[in-house]
């Protein structure tokens, strides 16, 4: 049944066919390869469009869609034949703009075919799977003029000549250029490819090879950084303004790679002019550029970090070892900050804030801080310096970017339970002698300690605040209660916890009756408000103000030590003492009081005291008067004691004693509570475990732990395993 | 001497076989630049001052005027209004010559929505026996499978096209490649290498390429099923394969080629090779198979992904329980977006299961096995199948009709029902229609969405 029915349908369409007139056919194609003739001799005003779509039409509905489409494969080779010759026959500059005319020509020609033939591309063609006309038409334009043997190397040579001439600065006509490869583009990319652009990058990559390399001969970095940026800008604009938008990424890594990439050490290392200089003259701009330039190579910026980490290690090694630099710790810490900021702003303005530079930066000065044992103390010694002095007049927002600063610094520092213990003794020196300038600053220092090393490290600084506010108000409070005290000398007494100071070897010695008397009135006045304390005085801390009338009669009020203010007060019972009298009557320390001796009678200008024989030296059989030829400018005299402002070799050492003493309680802290929360634990582990909790103030000792891991096996909170001696348990 | 005014300007005027019609440029550009009016305003053609110099200001067109007039009103307001003194097939060759027949279909029928659509019209074949499937072209016509025979309408629901047969033998299945393409899958034939798997041209009606299986680099004829195919990544047709000697399992072919580029071997204890369904996941880049109750015993459904030779996901009712309602799967269908596969049994019940877990079971939706058991058609029932459209509704056919799921619950918003040409035994959307196809009498219905309303 079904087989009959094909058959039928089979008969019908063959005798459909016959009725057309062959002729018909012929005829109509005639007609319409006139039109395209025409079309394409710029005829077309002549031609009626609704005749020739029906005439493409018809033909197509009665089945000679066939005929129609090879007629207009062979119409339009012929004519794009004819073209080709055309195009050839240019001469020279000509050659391009024939071809380029030609162009737009066929393209005005393919829309009109197309419009007419617009039946055919519609229902034919997707049928038959042909290639739609518009397609066909840029095919037959690659495949006759594109790729004819005598138009495609001339097409290429000349585009790459035009390119050429431009890299060496000559103007050419990009409006042709751009219509030109946009053709190339438009025939499909395989076409823009393999026919230009490969070649392009080709030469391309030859031109800036031979260039980069006549430019480093002759040029210093910073220029040769200046051409290769400007080329590489060339090429970006040479893509925008005439071609493909892809070819952009291709054209620059062919640039980067030839003019940055291929000189990457030589330009780094380029003596007087490398990267070592640029950061040595804060050579922002050239900097940057390399920055940007090196951003777009592998390793480049990896290239940049390396020499410049290697160079801030070098003159950062150099700064905290040089032994001329120890001298002033100040200045020290000064050239630190100077270098920081040198740095923190090159990475700022020419390398674009990148966290890998500030990580590598912040790297560099950890290496190099560490590698003084003295930077804790010195950091604290130049903040002792700002406070005491060197804030005064400055802006409160200057102070907190001095201390901003100074904090960074004390980020870098592996030991910092050592700067705690200096700026311990510093504080404590600036509160007991008044001499901080600002109370703001320095609370503000402490809650940056604070939010940094946590409450803990900071707690007793805070207590020597409270104790100097403390005692304000005890004064304040022993002065009401007395009031018949008005009259004498005043006493003001800074009451301070034990612990919460530096502890010195308290050293007494005896006061002046007229001070002691006073003294033990406050002790029994505090000891009555304080029940269960003790009070022990610390003379060596104290300082004294006292009025002095000399031989002509001038009077001067002298600002003294405690101790001073002792060895003075003898002078107002007796003409002369020797230093023996002197020892017995206030039972000064010798040491102390040598000091204490030396700044009243040898220094120029505060010497109250006369001293025979006249030396620099304290001898044992030195006699002392009074200076009665004592004159100042100044009614109010300073007499400093001679102290070393840094420390001296013995008390460094002893520093360092009490910080590893204080240190061993710290990490048995830390073995304990890792030991409680694991029960067992390997030793490397251990180490590391340690380490890593104590590395907040400092950098334990692995021997130092190894030590407080013995001693607590010996008191029991920990046992080796029986099986593996490496293993540890905790014992509850 | 007439003032030009910019009304003026803009006018045209046509003579079509002697009438006169007048518009303007405004409305014609409607019809866009790919169309008979777009050369008309192009500067390279020039047409219209020339036609106004020669003719009178007139420009002629050798057609039936009034088609052209109900062509210019659907220009005009979008709106397609077809006298019945005009034939539509009429309007529709001249919509074709005026190259606006897109512009006529999407007047016809608006974008797909289950919940709008409306019973368009029916078609009776003339094929005998049993429909088999019927698959909806992408440009809103169909091919129809019966038997050995596979008839193709166009969009217009006329059979212009050739019938399709493959060497005569028993037709699987059918599945449109692209909108001019389709393969049809059969039934081999004993010794002759007849059947398999062929494709076509839907306009010629020529067989372009027959797919063959090689196994061990020798020919081997098989019976094809299930049909599906990919378009991404790269243009695929699978089928699901029985060979003579036991070569089981889903054969992948290019669909430009016609070459075999893939063969997935049936493993023991599994069935691909007899698959009633293949479903591409473009997402997951993988085939669904699923093979159902009763072609086997058993079912199987199992996700393959041919780029690492696996079964990335499997379920299989071997071994479970019988449970007192029987409850069988009788197709299931993947819902990418949803990350679920859809099932369904002989009572319509709807069930899921969730893809991106292993070896899951099914979750019924206890719905409507009540009110469909009283009314199970006693003479060959239709199992009940399953489709997905794009927008992420589910429609599932039963005796005969169809509902419509939304939503995120796949919740019942629809019931198409004709009553005439017994139960549904397939459906299919696609070019914004539904096909569904009797089993009783040898008929089709259309079902579409109205146009969006002009007014």
């Amino acid at each position: 049944m079904s087989n009959q029915k094909k058959r039928n349908f089979q008969i019908e369409a063959f005798k459909h066919r016959v009725v057309v007139d062959p002729k018909y056919a012929d005829k109509t194609w005639k007609v319409l390869e006139h039109a395209i003739h025409e079309i394409y001799n710029h005829n077309a005003s002549g031609l009626s469009f609704e005749e020739l779509y029906r005439n493409a039409y018809n033909m197509v509905l009665h089945k000679f869609g066939e005929k129609l489409y090879s007629g207009l494969v062979s119409t339009m080779t012929s004519h794009l034949k004819e073209i080709s010759k055309s195009i050839e026959a240019a001469q020279g500059e000509s050659f391009l703009e024939e071809l380029n005319r030609k162009w737009n020509d066929h393209n005005k020609a393919l829309q009109m075919i197309r419009d007419i033939l617009m039946y055919m591309d519609r229902t034919y063609i997707p049928s038959n799977h042909k290639t739609p006309v518009h397609e066909l038409g840029l095919n037959l334009w690659r495949d006759n003029i594109i790729h004819s043997s005598k138009i495609q190397s001339r097409l290429l040579n000349t585009l790459l000549e035009l390119v050429h001439r431009e890299r060496t600065g000559e103007v050419i006509d990009r409006g042709l250029m751009r219509n030109i490869i946009k053709m190339l583009m438009d025939l499909g990319s395989a076409v823009y490819q393999e026919d230009f652009e490969k070649h392009f990058l080709e030469v391309s990559a030859e031109f800036y090879k031979v260039e980069s390399q006549k430019f480093i001969e002759c040029c210093d970095c910073g220029e040769y950084l200046k051409k290769a940026e400007k080329r590489l800008n060339e090429e970006i604009e040479r893509v925008t303004h005439y071609l493909d938008a892809k070819s952009e990424i291709k054209i620059t890594s062919v640039v980067e790679k030839e003019m940055i990439a291929n000189h990457m050490p030589r330009l780094v290392h380029m003596e007087n002019s490398g990267l070592v200089n640029m950061l040595l003259d804060d050579k922002y701009e050239d900097l940057g550029r390399m920055y940007n330039l090196f951003r777009r190579v592998p390793n480049g910026l990896l290239t940049i970090r390396e020499v410049m980490t290697s160079h801030l290690r070098e003159t950062g090694k150099q700064l905290v070892t040089d032994p001329e630099r120890l001298k002033d710790p100040v200045e020290f810490v000064q050239r630190l900050l100077d270098e920081k900021d040198k740095y923190d702003s090159i990475i700022n303005k020419a390398f674009s804030n990148d966290k890998t530079f500030q990580n590598a930066l912040t790297n560099s000065f950890e290496y190099f801080i560490n590698l003084n044992a003295r930077s804790p103390e010195f950091i604290s010694l130049f903040v002792d310096d700002k406070l005491r002095k060197g804030l005064k007049g400055v802006s409160e927002e200057d102070v907190e970017i001095i201390l901003d600063k100074v904090m960074m610094l004390f980020r870098y520092l592996q030991e910092k339970d050592v700067f705690e213990k200096y700026y311990k003794q510093h504080l404590a020196k600036r509160l007991l002698s008044g001499k901080t300038v600002s109370d703001d600053a320095e609370r503000s220092l402490i809650v940056k300690l604070k939010t940094e090393c946590g409450y803990q490290f900071t707690s007793k600084l805070e207590g020597m605040f409270t104790d100097m506010k403390t005692s304000q108000d005890t004064m304040q409070g022993f002065y009401a209660s007395h009031p018949e005290l008005g009259e004498g000398p005043t006493l003001v007494v800074q009451v301070l916890t034990t612990g919460s100071w530096p502890t010195q070897p308290s050293s007494t010695c005896n006061l002046p009756s007229e001070m002691s008397a006073l003294c033990e009135k406050f002790r029994s006045y505090y000891l009555g408000t304080h029940t269960g304390r003790r009070l022990s005085w610390q003379t060596n801390m104290g300082n004294a103000d006292m009025k002095a009338t000399f031989g002509k009669g001038q009077k001067h009020e002298l600002n003294v030590s405690t101790y001073q203010m002792c060895v003075l007060m003898l002078f107002n019972n007796a003409e002369r003492l020797n230093y023996k009298e002197i020892e017995q009557a206030t039972e000064i320390p010798a040491p102390e009081l040598k000091r204490c001796l030396q700044s009243m009678a040898c220094v120029k200008g505060k010497n109250v005291l006369r001293k025979e024989p006249m030396s620099k030296d304290i001898g044992e059989e030195d006699a002392f008067f009074v200076n009665d030829k004592f004159s100042s400018k100044f009614y109010k005299v300073k007499i400093g004691t001679v102290v070393a402002q840094k420390e001296s070799e013995p008390e460094k050492q002893e520093t360092r004693q009490r910080v590893e003493e204080d240190r061993k309680p710290q990490i048995e802290a830390a073995l304990v509570r890792i030991m409680k929360s694991r029960r067992v634990l390997d030793h490397n582990n251990l180490i590391s475990e340690v380490t890593k909790q104590l590395q907040q103030r400092f950098l334990p000792n692995p021997t130092e732990i190894k030590k407080r891991i013995e001693s607590l096996i010996e008191r029991d909170f920990l046992e080796r395993d029986n099986v593996d001696r490496k293993l540890y348990r905790y014992l509850a | 001497m007439i003032v030009a005014a910019p009304a003026a300007k803009d006018r045209v005027k046509f003579n079509v076989g002697g009438r006169i019609f007048e518009t303007t440029s405004t409305t014609l550009a409607n019809a866009g630049r790919d169309s008979f009016f777009g050369p008309l305003f192009d500067e390279n053609w020039d047409l219209k001052d020339s036609s106004q110099s020669a003719g009178g200001g007139e420009f002629f067109i050798d057609r039936n005027p009034d088609c052209f007039a109900v062509v210019l009103d659907l220009l005009r307001t979008g709106d397609l209004n077809i006298p019945p003194n005009i034939p539509e097939r009429l309007l529709y060759r001249e919509a074709s010559f005026y190259g606006v027949l897109d512009h006529v279909r999407s007047a016809k029928w608006g974008p797909f929505d289950g919940n709008r659509l409306r019973y368009s019209k029916s078609i009776s074949g003339t094929a005998p026996g049993d429909g088999t499937a019927i698959r909806a072209a992408p440009d809103g016509g169909c091919a129809v499978a019966h038997g050995s025979i596979v008839h193709v309408y166009d969009w217009m629901l006329s059979e212009e096209h050739p019938p399709l047969t493959l060497d005569h033998q028993r037709v699987n299945d059918v599945i449109w490649v692209d909108p001019e393409n389709l393969a049809v899958s059969a039934c081999e034939r004993l010794g002759r290498g007849d059947g398999g798997l062929g494709m076509f041209n839907k306009t010629s009606g020529q067989l372009r390429f027959k797919f063959q299986v090689t196994h061990d680099n020798q020919v081997k004829s098989f019976t094809a099923g299930a049909l599906a195919t990919a378009q991404n990544p790269n243009h695929r047709i699978f089928s699901s394969c029985k060979g003579r000697s036991n070569e089981y399992g889903i054969g992948v072919w290019d669909q430009f080629t016609g070459k075999q580029v893939d063969f997935f071997y049936e493993s023991p204890g599994w069935s691909l090779g007899d698959a009633d369904r293949l479903q591409w996941l473009e997402e997951r880049n993988c085939l669904l198979v699923a093979t159902l109750f009763p072609r086997k015993d058993n079912c199987y459904i199992s996700l393959l992904d041919f780029r690492t030779k696996d079964m990335v996901w499997s379920w299989s009712d071997v071994g479970a329980p019988m449970t007192v309602d029987e409850r069988r799967v009788r197709d299931g269908i993947a819902m990418e977006g949803n990350n679920a596969i859809c099932v369904v049994n002989e009572y319509e019940d709807l069930g899921f299961m969730d893809l991106r877990m292993n070896g899951g079971a099914i979750r019924w939706s206890s719905r409507s096995r009540l009110i469909m058991k009283g009314r199970m058609p006693d003479d060959e029932p239709c199992y009940p199948k399953l489709a997905l459209h794009d927008g992420g509704q589910l429609f599932s056919s039963m005796n005969d009709c169809i509902s419509v799921f939304c939503g995120p619950d796949m919740v019942m918003t629809s019931r198409l029902r004709r009553g005439y040409g017994g139960s549904i035994c397939d459906f299919s959307i696609g070019g914004d229609r539904l096909f569904a196809l009797h089993s009783e009498e040898n008929v089709f219905d259309v079902w579409e969405c109205p146009p969006p309303p002009v007014i």
